[in-house]
């Protein structure tokens, strides 16, 4: 157990509605900070920052060069460093500019375009080792607390493989999937409480792909059954930044020629 | 000389300030806004009207509600789509939540601080326990309206074009009146408090904006209220000028030729006759005098406002009780079409504007977001603001830093959605 941790939670480029889920802990955010010492928390305090952290939280994705610069930084500072959020674990919404023309989007938005960084974005990971991923959009805030409460403790977290369904079905949640809509949850990282489901809303996968699902498998299964069109389940996956982790290689279609391999 | 602030904390989103000055005179008065590109309206063409306004709930995880719902009207315009009455209330009562759990956060975690020099709110809390109580009590009374409408508190579910995906049951719209009462008791205390703070003197010449609506303290819907002038988004959106200052990813916004503010002050100089009854009594026992051009006051009248929108929500939650919510779905034809749409965000008016094609998918958007509309306007204020600060002698020690970050922390800007 680290005696009394240093944490810092920071935000690289989004919404910042992670560090809000963390702040609606309320009171036992307070409790918790009886146990840490917040060395870096710019919703809450002014402080200059301490030299080194044990344990930095890190909501957003990495656009400008200073966001890289920082999050690189900052992993040479702490012992553990853990990303919170869509944003920081697959790139989040800003990721939909891969999927298009990154360089129409920035001229849509800014006649003057000089100086405004606009790389393909990355999660976090990309650019620095990640102890531990907190996914979500936003982030479980008591998922958060699990996870934060355990490290203090010294007890290294792990988040369950388990589907989005399987917190649906124990909430006796009807299922989308079989009336119709286009819901994700058998192949996304449940953890979340299936909030999405439980609205009426069909899952669309901000918690990133379910280890050794079989997506692609899924993925015929909604255009067959289900009747939807690549293009619909492209835009969902797009959405969060994950079709690039659902097919790190363009989905394998029966019948086709297949690519020789270099033989080395 | 060269003021320099790296960094403001305690605000939604990054930002420093830079200034110039030579002999009193200051040149140039900056905020430098550190937030990356997201490029929003660009990256929601080609994207269908039924997912778009989950992606630009994601522009503000403070205030995702009046991304939301903006969105959604603006759609609805575009589409020329009814929305019928059950359907507006609820989404007011998402309204009430929204401006009390942003309120709640900027006044006591925020903005508090700055009046007692405290640069912790864990000290704060500590100092104060029962206005902390206050404020998370409120904080979370704004989460419940939400979360019980919307499905969750940020980033809200439930509302699609034309309505909702899913409906509250009366049970849990009765519990939130039942919640509503603590509630009222709690902003008033914080009310009162507020009202008591001393509020640093700065009176400056300042164009007001916001929604005007016969007979209501306008939120969900009204006509822009500018001076003697009224205008539906339609018209006044378009007039909005948006400039960009070479490699920032903010834009400033004005009017015409001129600079003006939205927020609660806006809304309280032009509106005060319509708030609730509570929210006016606690308001005359405050020095306030409207209107008011003291940007400081722009605290003061959050505070008022979280009294008016806990009575509208009990407003609203009886009425509640008399409706059927479970009614069959508005149909509605997916069409070409263009539709503006204005609402009131917490920090001040939000104008959204799409193009959508015959088939649903996004052509055109544009948002203009409160905070890079009152940009350009609190630059002009540190301008004028800053020679009474820096004295005869050209310094700004840490009362004047503190006195900047006060001020630029008393309009509650959020540069993550000035980003956007």
């Amino acid at each position: 157990m680290i005696k009394k941790p240093n944490i810092a939670i920071i935000s690289l480029t989004c919404c910042e509605g992670c560090q809000v889920a963390i702040l609606d802990l309320g009171e036992r955010l307070l409790k918790l900070t009886e146990k840490v010492k917040i060395g870096d928390f710019a919703m809450l305090e002014d402080y200059p920052e301490p030299e080194n952290f044990d344990i930095v939280f890190v909501e957003g994705t990495p656009i400008t060069s200073e966001n890289i610069r920082r999050v690189k930084n900052l992993r040479q500072r702490t012992k553990y460093l853990i990303t919170i959020g869509a944003c920081a674990c697959l790139g989040g919404i800003a990721e939909l500019k891969n999927y298009q023309d990154k360089d129409q989007r920035l001229r849509y938005v800014y006649k003057n375009v000089e100086g405004i960084d606009n790389p393909d974005i990355k999660p976090v990971k990309h650019y620095v080792k990640v102890d531990l991923e907190i996914p979500g959009c936003p982030i479980n805030k008591e998922e958060f607390l699990d996870v934060a409460k355990k490290l203090v403790a010294g007890v290294f977290p792990k988040i369950p493989q388990r589907p989005v369904c399987y917190e649906c079905q124990l909430k006796r949640n009807e299922c989308l999937l079989q009336k119709g809509q286009p819901c994700l949850g058998p192949v996304i990282l449940g953890g979340c409480g299936a909030p999405c489901p439980s609205s009426n809303y069909p899952c669309d996968g901000c918690r990133g792909p379910l280890k050794g699902a079989a997506i692609n498998n899924f993925n015929n299964k909604l255009k067959e059954i289900y009747g939807f069109s690549q293009r619909e389940i492209d835009l969902i996956m797009q959405r969060f930044g994950m079709l690039n982790d659902m097919y790190p290689e363009p989905p394998a279609i029966k019948g086709n020629l297949k690519v020789n391999k270099l033989i080395d | 000389m060269k003021i320099k602030i790296d960094h403001i904390a305690k605000i939604e989103g990054h930002a420093g300030f830079v200034a110039d000055i030579a002999q009193g005179n200051v040149i140039k008065a900056r905020l430098d806004i550190a937030e990356g590109a997201r490029l929003l309206e660009g990256i929601l063409q080609g994207r269908s009207y039924n997912e778009v306004s989950q992606i630009t709930a994601r522009i503000c995880g403070v205030c995702p509600v009046v991304h939301t719902l903006t969105s959604l009207k603006a759609l609805e315009a575009a589409m020329d789509v009814f929305v019928p009455p059950q359907i507006v209330l609820l989404r007011e009562l998402m309204m009430m939540g929204q401006i009390l759990n942003s309120h709640a956060l900027h006044l006591f975690f925020f903005s508090l601080s700055d009046f007692f020099g405290i640069k912790n709110d864990l000290r704060l809390i500590k100092k104060y326990p029962q206005k902390a109580k206050d404020a998370l009590l409120l904080r979370d009374f704004g989460n419940a309206l939400i979360d019980v409408i919307g499905g969750r508190s940020i980033h809200p579910l439930t509302p699609e074009v034309g309505g909702f995906k899913k409906f509250p049951t009366h049970k849990r719209l009765k519990e939130l009146e039942e919640k509503s009462q603590r509630a009222i008791s709690a902003a008033e205390r914080l009310a009162k408090f507020f009202g008591q703070l001393k509020y640093p003197a700065f009176e400056r010449n300042c164009q007001f904006v916001c929604l005007s609506f016969p007979g209501h303290y306008a939120i969900y819907d009204g006509e822009v209220k500018s001076g003697k002038s009224l205008e539906t988004a339609s018209d006044f959106m378009p007039k909005i000028q948006e400039t960009q200052i070479r490699g920032s990813a903010v834009k400033r916004s004005q009017y015409g030729d001129s600079l003006y503010m939205v927020g609660a002050l806006s809304r309280l100089n032009y509106n005060a006759k319509n708030l609730n009854q509570r929210a006016k009594a606690i308001f005359r026992e405050t020095d306030l005098v409207l209107p008011s051009s003291n940007p400081f006051h722009n605290v003061l009248a959050q505070a008022i406002e979280m009294v008016h929108c806990v009575e509208e929500s009990y407003k609203l939650l009886k009425k509640a009780e008399a409706l059927d919510f479970e009614i069959d779905p508005q149909p509605f034809e997916i069409k070409a079409g263009k539709g503006y749409a204005a609402m009131e965000a917490p920090r001040g008016t939000l104008f959204y504007y799409y193009e959508v094609d015959e088939e649903g998918f996004i052509k055109n958007a544009n948002i203009v977001t409160p905070t890079s509309q009152n940009l350009a306007r609190l630059e002009e204020d540190l301008k004028e603001y800053l020679p009474s600060l820096i004295g005869k002698k050209d310094i700004c020690q840490k009362e004047c830093e503190e006195k900047i970050k006060m001020l630029v922390r008393a309009y509650d800007p959020c540069l993550t959605c000035a980003t956007h």
